[in-house]
C-alpha cells in the first residue's frame, strides 16, 4: 500500500509543471523541455492537433451554412463573446460559452476566453510590436505604479531570440518609440497608406505610418521548416487555425517542439484549480486540479511552477491558492494581488474616405494592416492625460455591384464589379493607468461547474481614458483631414474594458516586495519556485500588442528559472 | 451534408480518415434549421423558389433557383433572425399569392415567366414609395435574394474568382489589371 502511494505520487511527480498552453505557456514548455526538464503542461480545455483539429480550415466561403454569421440562438446565449470580432461561424468553436464560464462584473467587462491546447494563440491578430524604454520607463517618470524592474536592455536579446523563432515580418523603420527586431521581409502598405505615410511625414515631425509587424512567415528560415511550418499563403483565414503554420501558434510551433524533446507530458481538460503551497519547505510543491470531464481531484508535483493561465485566470489561480503562510493568496504579502489591473482602450475609431489613387486597387489578400506607433507623450508629457496611443491603419477598396432591376437585368448589374472609393479606417489602442481600485477579486460564494470559485470585476474607465479618446479622436481627424481624406467620421463605441483581449496585471512586477507579487525575473518574491510569465506580470501596459512581450519575458525567465534550479537556489 | 463535403477535402488532403471531433459540434447549429418545414410549406417553398428565379433568372448562366437561394433564405430566416422576421416574411409570402391570384385568377408559380416579372416589377414600384414600416417584405426579399446569389458558390467562383489560397498581396494593382483578371 505504501509503495502504491510512493508510486502514485513518483508518477505524479515532473521536473517543472506549466500552467497553461496558450501563448505563453507554449514559450514556457518548449523553453524548460528544451533544457532538458521533464515537463508537465496543465490545461483546462480539449487538445487541438495542429491541422486535423482546425475543422473549418479548408471551407470556402459557400460551404458555411450561414456565410459566416452566428446564428441568433447561439448569439443570444451567448452575448459576451459574440462581441468579439474573430467569433464568427468559421471559428466560434474556438472560443468559450458564456453560461459555462461564469463571472460576476460589478462594472461590465468583456472576458474573451479561448480553452483549449494553444488558447487564444489560434485566435490572435498576430500583431507583435516590441517595447521601448520609454514604455518601461513609464511610470517612474509619470508617477504611476510601480517602476518597473527591468529595462528594454534587459529583454531586447530576448525579443530577438523569441521573434527568429516564431517568425515575426516587419521592416525596419529606425524609430526609437518602437525598436526594430529581428525580422522576416515586411508586407506592404498598399498606396494609400503609403501615401498616408508620406503625408504624415510632411506634416508632423514625430508621427509615423508604418507595416505592422506581425507572427507571419513571409520568409520561412531553417528554424521554420524544422518546426515544419511553411510561407503564409495570404488566405486571411487565420482565426480557423492554419494548415501551413504560417502564423505563429502554440499549436503550430512551440508546442510540437516541445513534445519532440520528449520531455513534454500534456494533460488537456485538467483543470487548475490552485498552487499547493508547503509551509514546512517554505515553497510550492504543486498544483492541485479537477479532471474537467470526471471532476476528480488530483495533485501533481514539480520543485518549479511556471503560471500561464492568461492574465485573469492567473490571477484566480493566485488568489484561490491560500494556505496558513499566504492567507490571501499565494505570494501575496503585499496585498496587491488582483490589484491594478489595467487593459487597452479600444473605444475609438475615426473613418473616412479618398477619392484618389482610382487607378489602382489591391490584389490578393494581407493578414495584417499598417500601425500608427504612440506619438503622444513620447519623449515629454505635452497633454492633460497621461501616456498615450498608438493606432491601427489600413486602407482598402471597396467594390459593390448596382442593385437596380429585376430579372435579367439585375442579373447582369450583379455581375459586374464596380469599384468604389477606398476607404481608410484606424481604432485606438490607448495605454490605461493601473490602478488600485481596478480590481479582480473571488467571490465569497459563487463556483463554477468544477466548484472553482467565480471571479469578479471591477476594473473601468477613468478621466484619463476620456481624455485620450477624444485626444485620438481630434488628432487622427486631423491627420485625415490634411491628407485630404473625405467623408471623416470620428466615433467611440463606449465598448466596456475586454474587448481589446489585452488585460494585463493584478500579479505585477517591481523592485519590491511590499508594493509587488513578482520580481524583476517573473519570480514571485515570496515564493521562488512560482513563475508568473503571462499578462498577469505586467506593471504597466503600453500601447503595443502585449504578446511578443509575453513570449520574450517567459523565455528569459524559463533560462533563469533553469539556472536557479541547477544552483539549488529554488 | 455540407460538413461531409468539407471533411472529404480534408481527408484527401491530410491522405487519411478523419471524423469530425465532438467538440466542434458543440457549436453547430445544424440541429436548428430543423425547424424550417415548419416555417414554410412544401408549397410555399416551390413559390419561395419560383420568386426567386424571378427576380435572378437562369440565363446563359444559372439563376437563383439553380444555385439554391431559395434555401438559402428558409436556413438564414430559420436560425438567423427573429420569430417576428419569419413571420412577417411568411405572411408577406401568402399575402404576394394571394394578391396575383386576385388579379390573374392563377397562383404566382403557374403564371408565365413574364407575368412574374411583371408582378414583381408592379410590387416592386409600389415598395418604392412606401415607408419601410409599411412594406416590410419586399425590399428584405430581394436583399436577401442577392446575398444568397453573391454568396454561392457558382457566383463567388466562376464570377468573382474567389481564391481560398492567393499566395500573394499586391497593393498597388492597376485597376485595368484587376478588371482582365
Ligand atoms: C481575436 C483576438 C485577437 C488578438 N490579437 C492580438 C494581437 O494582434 N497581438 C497580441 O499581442 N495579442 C493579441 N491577442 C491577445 C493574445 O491572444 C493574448 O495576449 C495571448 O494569447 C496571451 O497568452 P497567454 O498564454 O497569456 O494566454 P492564452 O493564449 O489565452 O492561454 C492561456 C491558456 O491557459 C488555459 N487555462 C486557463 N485557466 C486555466 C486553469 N485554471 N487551468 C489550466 N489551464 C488554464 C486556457 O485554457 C488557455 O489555453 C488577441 C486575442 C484575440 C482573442
Amino acid at each position: 500500500m505504501a509503495n502504491l502511494n510512493t508510486d502514485s505520487i513518483k508518477n505524479r511527480t515532473y521536473d517543472a509543471i506549466v500552467i497553461g498552453s496558450g501563448i505563453s505557456g507554449g514559450w514556457a514548455a518548449k523553453e524548460l523541455t528544451g533544457k532538458g526538464l521533464k515537463t508537465l503542461v496543465l490545461e483546462r480545455g480539449r487538445d487541438v492537433k495542429h491541422v486535423t483539429d482546425y475543422p473549418t480550415t479548408f471551407k470556402n466561403p459557400w460551404e458555411f451554412e450561414h456565410r459566416g454569421q452566428v446564428p441568433l440562438e447561439i448569439t443570444k446565449a451567448n452575448p459576451i463573446i459574440s462581441r468579439c470580432y474573430a467569433f464568427r461561424e468559421d471559428a466560434m468553436h474556438f472560443f468559450v460559452k458564456d453560461q459555462e464560464h461564469p463571472y460576476v462584473q460589478e462594472k461590465p467587462f468583456d472576458w474573451i476566453r479561448g480553452y483549449q491546447v494553444g488558447g487564444k494563440s489560434l485566435l490572435w491578430a498576430r500583431h507583435t510590436q516590441r517595447w521601448s524604454d520609454f514604455d518601461f520607463e513609464g511610470p517612474a517618470r509619470d508617477g504611476f505604479a510601480v517602476d518597473w524592474p527591468i529595462r528594454y536592455k534587459d529583454i531586447a536579446p530576448w525579443y530577438s531570440y523569441v521573434e527568429k523563432f516564431a517568425g515575426i515580418s516587419g521592416n525596419k523603420d529606425g524609430l526609437p518609440e518602437l525598436p526594430d527586431g529581428d525580422f522576416l521581409p515586411p508586407l506592404e502598405l498598399n498606396c494609400v497608406e503609403k501615401y498616408f505615410k508620406e503625408q504624415v511625414k510632411s506634416k508632423y515631425s514625430d508621427r509615423h505610418v508604418i507595416i505592422s509587424r506581425c507572427a507571419h512567415l513571409t520568409e520561412p528560415q531553417a528554424i521554420h521548416h524544422q518546426q515544419g511550418r511553411g510561407k503564409c499563403q495570404n488566405r486571411v483565414l487565420c482565426q480557423r487555425g492554419c494548415p501551413y503554420g504560417g502564423y505563429f501558434s502554440s499549436n503550430a510551433s512551440t508546442l510540437p517542439w516541445a513534445a519532440k524533446t520528449g520531455n513534454l507530458t500534456m494533460r488537456p481538460q485538467a483543470m487548475v484549480q490552485s498552487i499547493i503551497y508547503d509551509d514546512q519547505k517554505g515553497k510550492a510543491t504543486g498544483v492541485r486540479i479537477i479532471d474537467a470531464i470526471t471532476k476528480e481531484a488530483i495533485e501533481f508535483y514539480a520543485p518549479v511552477i511556471f503560471v500561464n493561465a492568461a492574465a485573469i485566470n492567473t490571477n484566480l489561480i493566485l488568489l484561490n491558492s491560500t494556505s496558513s503562510r499566504f492567507p490571501n493568496g499565494l505570494g501575496n504579502d503585499s496585498g496587491v494581488l488582483g490589484k491594478y489591473v489595467a487593459f487597452h482602450n479600444y473605444r475609438a475609431r475615426v473613418s473616412g474616405s479618398y477619392d484618389g489613387f482610382l487607378d489602382t486597387t489591391t490584389d490578393g489578400r494581407r493578414p495584417t494592416s499598417g500601425y500608427i506607433p504612440r506619438f503622444r507623450n513620447v519623449f515629454k508629457q505635452e497633454t492633460d492625460f497621461l501616456r498615450g496611443y498608438a493606432a491601427g491603419f489600413s486602407a482598402n477598396r471597396g467594390q459593390y455591384q448596382s442593385r437596380t432591376g429585376l430579372g435579367a437585368e439585375l442579373k447582369e448589374n450583379l455581375l459586374i464589379p464596380k469599384l468604389g472609393n477606398w476607404n481608410v479606417g484606424s481604432h485606438m489602442m490607448g495605454e490605461t493607468i493601473p490602478k488600485e481600485t481596478n480590481t479582480l477579486s473571488l467571490d465569497p460564494t459563487l463556483k463554477d461547474e468544477w466548484g472553482i470559485p467565480q471571479l469578479r470585476f471591477n476594473i473601468g474607465y477613468d478621466d484619463n481614458d476620456e481624455k485620450m479618446v477624444k485626444d485620438y479622436l481630434e488628432q487622427i481627424s486631423d491627420m485625415f483631414t490634411k491628407a485630404g481624406f473625405k467623408n471623416i467620421t470620428a466615433s467611440d463605441s463606449k465598448q466596456a474594458p475586454g474587448l481589446d483581449i489585452h488585460e494585463m496585471g493584478g500579479a505585477r512586477m517591481g523592485k519590491d516586495p511590499k508594493t509587488s507579487i513578482l520580481n524583476g525575473w517573473n519570480q514571485m518574491h515570496a515564493c521562488k519556485n512560482v513563475f508568473v510569465t503571462d499578462g498577469a506580470c505586467m506593471t504597466s501596459t503600453a500601447t503595443q500588442n502585449p504578446s511578443l512581450t509575453y513570449m520574450a519575458l517567459t523565455a528569459r525567465a524559463a533560462d533563469y528559472a533553469v539556472k536557479e534550479l541547477k544552483k539549488r537556489n529554488i | 451534408m455540407k460538413r461531409r463535403t468539407a471533411l472529404k477535402s480534408l481527408a484527401l488532403v491530410l491522405g487519411g480518415t478523419l471524423s469530425l471531433p465532438a467538440w466542434a459540434n458543440a457549436w453547430n447549429a445544424d440541429t436548428l434549421s430543423g425547424n424550417l418545414n415548419q416555417l414554410v410549406s412544401p408549397d410555399q417553398q416551390a413559390l419561395l423558389a419560383e420568386i426567386v428565379e424571378t427576380i435572378i433568372p437562369a440565363t446563359n448562366t444559372p439563376g437563383a433557383k439553380d444555385l439554391g437561394v431559395h434555401r438559402f433564405i428558409l436556413t438564414m430566416l430559420a436560425d438567423c433572425y427573429e420569430k417576428s422576421a419569419q413571420n412577417r416574411f411568411v405572411e408577406g409570402l401568402t399575402e404576394l399569392d394571394e394578391t396575383v391570384k386576385a388579379h390573374y385568377g392563377k397562383s404566382f408559380v403557374t403564371c408565365s415567366p413574364a407575368q412574374r416579372l411583371e408582378i414583381l416589377k408592379a410590387r416592386e414600384e409600389a415598395a418604392k414609395i412606401l415607408p419601410p414600416e409599411k412594406e416590410p417584405f419586399f425590399p428584405f426579399l430581394k436583399n436577401i435574394t442577392i446575398q444568397g446569389y453573391l454568396n454561392s458558390e457558382y457566383v463567388m467562383r466562376e464570377v468573382y474568382k474567389y481564391e481560398l489560397v492567393p499566395g500573394r498581396y499586391n497593393g498597388c494593382f492597376p485597376v485595368t489589371a484587376s478588371a482582365k483578371k
